[in-house]
């Protein structure tokens, strides 16, 4: 279909460089009887997000956390872009590894503006570079540099805070990205939109992240693989989400991801990945009996006004133009919702346009100019392909009995 | 050393005579305290203004040294055991105030609005739910607040308050004598026992006194 | 997982407070800025004119003229200071030094004793240090025996303070700057210590007030200070003499907290 899902379903055979390598890694906490973490091998490739997901207590969190020695393991190697690092001197280290938590942890006494610049400091970049550094990274993430450098944390909303939390995390301009659960404390609509910008953002950065979430569907929509984890850290599957969705290693793998795999797989396959239909569209002040012929043109009920910037304005139909013969088109009509961008996931606009509740979704670029549309029947469309799709690949696996296996046996 | 428990057995009566005189004069001040910092808290604790002005008032009242505070009072009230009551009862009430302010604000809304639901009356509220809720730390308040007074009523000898303070400026007077230091370290244990032994009763109070729902 | 208080560890927050603990206070609205400052120079000015319409005997005289007064007055601040200094430099590195991990097994014993030591009288530990010294040494150690009681007294509240304020930072807020590579050091000195600096002043002005209140009896052990009035007021059986003396010492004290108050505002970190 296109880039995304070709390279993740070929680095499933076909690893790119591995950026961080942990070797029979173990945490044994004293006074208790099982390891946390059991003798856990594990690749990562470079510039990939890995999702470390299981439930509460398989420890994943801890296994993350040995990554940049915030748990220091009792055994095991982790070796960091070829070179081992679990004796190396644990601040450098984390120096060079981006952190995000859950709780985030800006520091309260500093503004933005400091917080961005905490390790670039620590690095030792100078005052010019640093400042640069922080408007770049405020504006990655969206946030007016001029508005937000000077303010604190307590007066950021906490989609904000987060925003911060990640353009801090990204200020040495790290190579490996440590994220536990760093949208696990924000409320569902803001959550999605934050993990859109993020993924938008890592396609630029094209970083090593490994992600910790006990979500699965959060797994299958950001990770470029997911790892699920048992108890004591043990690996059930490593594989690329389409995979785990199609041919889940085990009874344990089946039950983690639950009912409902097919519908899964919208959060799998994104607005820019499916043909998208189009609509009968008029220029704003175009004259209604213009308007009519093109409506009587085509088999809708509908068309789109859209401005002189090609973004959309309305949606009016012929009683619409009737009713008010002498108001603008932009008077008329219905406002148009469900608007997605090419980045949003296909559950995104299902979503979009079942909450809006219009029958299709409005598709715009990133300077909001209209490209098209999708609509439900697009999407029933792209479900059933992806699961034949996905069939005969497993299909395929099974029968040169590599691909599949080998990907699930990585890392024991 | 030995010396020293001569000393206490020879005074054995009168260190018992003073300990009770000084719980007498502490128990008392810690009643009014309580009676009266609840009074405040309870009055004070919904608006911001008047809880400000309580908490600032109370706490000023903590700031005026002791020496000075049972001094002032002797023009008003004399010298003895009323003036040293008054002033212990000035003292005490920060701690009263602020804990119940603190605990009656601390106490879940949620409750309140289904007590509210369940048609009771804001008197009833606050008596049979906001009340008993904040009860814990308000005792807290209070233990502290015998905790303080214990140590200051041993100033009100001053004014000539009964009490351990008596051997304690008995003793500074003997300054050179050998009973001198006898006088003044009864007297402080003397303090210590009574602070422990109000701690002991008031946290057993307490908990006499909390609803086990929520000890 | 993600918490890492050391198990075992006593809950300070829980504990009993100190006897004069601070108020969680917001920004104070104007009206109390302007209150005290009114109020204690009325309180001055009524002084004043009640002292100067009064027929004076020659031991009033010898009491309460202005040299005399501001001796005493010096001596008070100085007493104050220096102790309320030396609480400073003794309790928030050894509150510093019982936060960290290896300490943990002290922590429970320390705080124990602390709590205990709250109980004793001030005007005790003043007699004891004072009967000591006077009984003992040279009569001039009166200022030292009156300053070692002092800070004894008051190292309790900013040594708990310090404790209970590195505590309280948010453990996340340490991850995260551990996990950006901020050694142990930085860690303490430009996380930990700013954010527990509203708590730690709170402590220090608990500390003040009690400084200032308790250096008022070291008159009795020959130290000096405002007390000292009050002192020659009761053994010359002067009420004007006693009164000036406990007023100006009320009026110092209010004073101080006041300043100390304004000291907390301004010394907090904006951001808090």
């Amino acid at each position: 279909m296109t880039e995304q899902t070709s390279t993740a379903s070929s680095a499933a055979t076909a690893p790119g460089r591995t950026m961080i390598k942990l070797e029979g890694l173990g945490k044994q906490y004293p006074k208790e009887p099982k390891p946390a973490v059991d003798n856990l091998t594990l690749e990562i490739p470079e510039g990939e997000i890995v999702i470390l997901v299981g439930p509460s207590g398989c420890g994943k969190t801890t296994t993350m956390k040995m990554i940049n020695r915030i748990i220091e393991p009792t055994s095991g190697r982790i070796i960091l872009d070829g070179e081992d690092v679990t004796k190396a001197d644990p601040d450098q280290l984390r120096r060079k590894i981006g952190y995000v938590i859950q709780q985030i942890g800006l520091f309260p006494h500093m503004t933005i503006a400091q917080n961005i610049a905490t390790v670039p400091k620590l690095l030792g970049w100078d005052a010019k570079k640093i400042d640069a550094r922080i408007d770049e990274l405020l504006q990655t993430v969206s946030m007016a540099p001029e508005t937000y450098r000077n303010r604190y944390p307590k007066q950021l909303s906490g989609g904000q805070r987060q925003r911060v939390g990640v353009a801090r995390a990204l200020s040495g301009d790290p190579a490996v990205m440590l994220m536990d659960e760093p949208f696990g404390a924000i409320d569902p609509i803001t959550r999605d939109r934050l993990q859109n910008e993020f993924l938008r953002l890592q396609a630029e950065v094209r970083k090593t992240i490994v992600f910790v979430t006990h979500d699965i569907d959060e797994a299958i929509k950001m990770g470029d693989r997911i790892a699920i984890l048992q108890e004591g850290s043990r690996i059930a599957q490593y594989d690329t989400p389409e995979q785990i969705l199609t041919a889940p290693a085990n009874d344990f793998v089946a039950d983690f991801i639950g009912r409902g795999a097919s519908l899964k797989r919208l959060n799998l396959s994104r607005v820019r990945d499916i043909q998208l239909s189009q609509w009968p569209t008029v220029q704003l002040g175009e004259q209604p009996s213009r308007v009519l012929d093109v409506l009587r043109a085509s088999d809708k009920g509908f068309a789109l006004v859209l401005d002189e910037q090609r973004k959309p304005r309305r949606w009016v139909s012929a009683p619409d133009l009737q009713r008010d013969e002498n108001r603008p088109l932009d008077q008329i009509g219905l406002a148009p919702e469900a608007i997605v961008e090419p980045q949003a996931t296909l559950n995104d606009a299902l979503n979009e346009l079942i909450t809006a509740n219009y029958s299709v979704a409005i598709v715009v670029n990133a300077s909001g100019e209209y490209q098209g549309i999708v609509d439900i029947d697009s999407i029933t469309e792209a479900i059933r392909t992806m699961r034949t799709d996905a069939r005969a690949r497993a299909r395929v696996g099974l029968d040169e009995d590599d691909t599949v296996d080998e990907a699930a046996q990585v890392g024991r | 050393m030995s010396e020293f428990f001569d000393f206490l057995g020879r005074r054995y009566d009168d260190l018992i005579e003073v300990g009770l005189e000084h719980m007498y004069l502490v128990g008392i001040s810690v009643l009014l305290s309580t009676a009266i910092g609840v009074f405040i808290g309870v009055t004070t604790y919904r608006t911001e203004r008047p809880r400000e002005i309580a908490l600032a008032v109370t706490g000023s009242f903590l700031t005026i040294p002791s020496f000075a505070l049972f001094i002032l009072m002797i023009p008003i009230m004399g010298i003895g055991a009323p003036p040293v009551i008054v002033a212990l009862t000035m003292y005490g009430l920060l701690p009263v105030v602020r804990n119940t302010i603190t605990g009656l604000r601390e106490v879940d809304q949620a409750t309140v609005e289904s007590a509210k639901g369940m048609g009771m009356g804001r008197t009833q509220r606050l008596v049979r739910i906001e009340l008993p809720l904040a009860w814990p730390v308000i005792v807290t308040g209070v233990r502290v607040t015998a905790l303080v007074l214990v140590g200051i009523a041993a100033v009100g000898a001053i004014v000539d308050g009964p009490g351990y303070g008596t051997f304690i400026f008995d003793g500074l007077a003997r300054v050179g004598s050998p009973a001198a230091i006898n006088l003044v370290v009864s007297g402080m244990l003397g303090v210590i026992v009574v602070a422990i032994l109000f701690d002991t009763l008031l946290a057993v109070l307490g908990k006499l006194t909390t609803s086990r729902g929520i000890q | 997982m993600t918490s890492s208080a050391a198990p075992g560890a006593p809950d300070l927050a829980a504990a009993p407070q100190a006897p004069i603990a601070p108020v969680r206070r917001e920004r104070r609205s104007v009206g109390s800025y302007v209150f005290m400052p009114i109020f204690l120079a009325l309180v001055c000015a009524g002084l004043y004119l009640y002292v100067s319409n009064q027929e004076l005997d020659t031991i009033e005289q010898r009491a309460l003229n202005a040299g005399n007064i501001t001796a005493a007055l010096l001596e008070h601040l100085r007493l104050t200071a220096i102790s309320t200094v030396l609480v400073i430099l003794i309790a928030i590195p050894l509150g510093v030094l019982l936060t960290r991990p290896f300490t943990g097994s002290y922590r429970g014993v320390l705080l124990t004793l602390a709590n205990i030591g709250q109980a004793v009288p001030t005007i005790g530990l003043l007699a004891l240090m004072g009967v000591g010294a006077l009984s003992f040494i040279d009569i001039d150690i009166g200022v030292t025996a009156a300053i070692i009681a002092l800070v004894a007294y008051a190292v309790l509240p900013v040594l708990r303070n310090t404790m209970v304020g590195l505590q309280q930072v948010d453990e996340s807020i340490l991850e995260a700057g551990r996990g950006m590579g901020i050694g142990k050091f930085g860690v303490l000195s430009r996380i930990e210590l700013p954010l527990s600096v509203p708590i730690i002043l709170a402590g220090v002005r608990t500390a003040l007030v009690i400084n200032v209140g308790t250096a008022t009896l070291a008159a009795y052990i020959n130290a000096g200070g405002l007390g000292r009035i009050i002192v020659a007021g009761l053994s010359t059986n002067r009420i004007t003499v006693q009164i000036t003396g406990a007023l100006l010492t009320a009026v110092l004290a209010l004073l101080i907290d006041y300043l100390a108050g304004i000291a907390e505002d301004v010394l907090r970190p904006k951001g808090l």
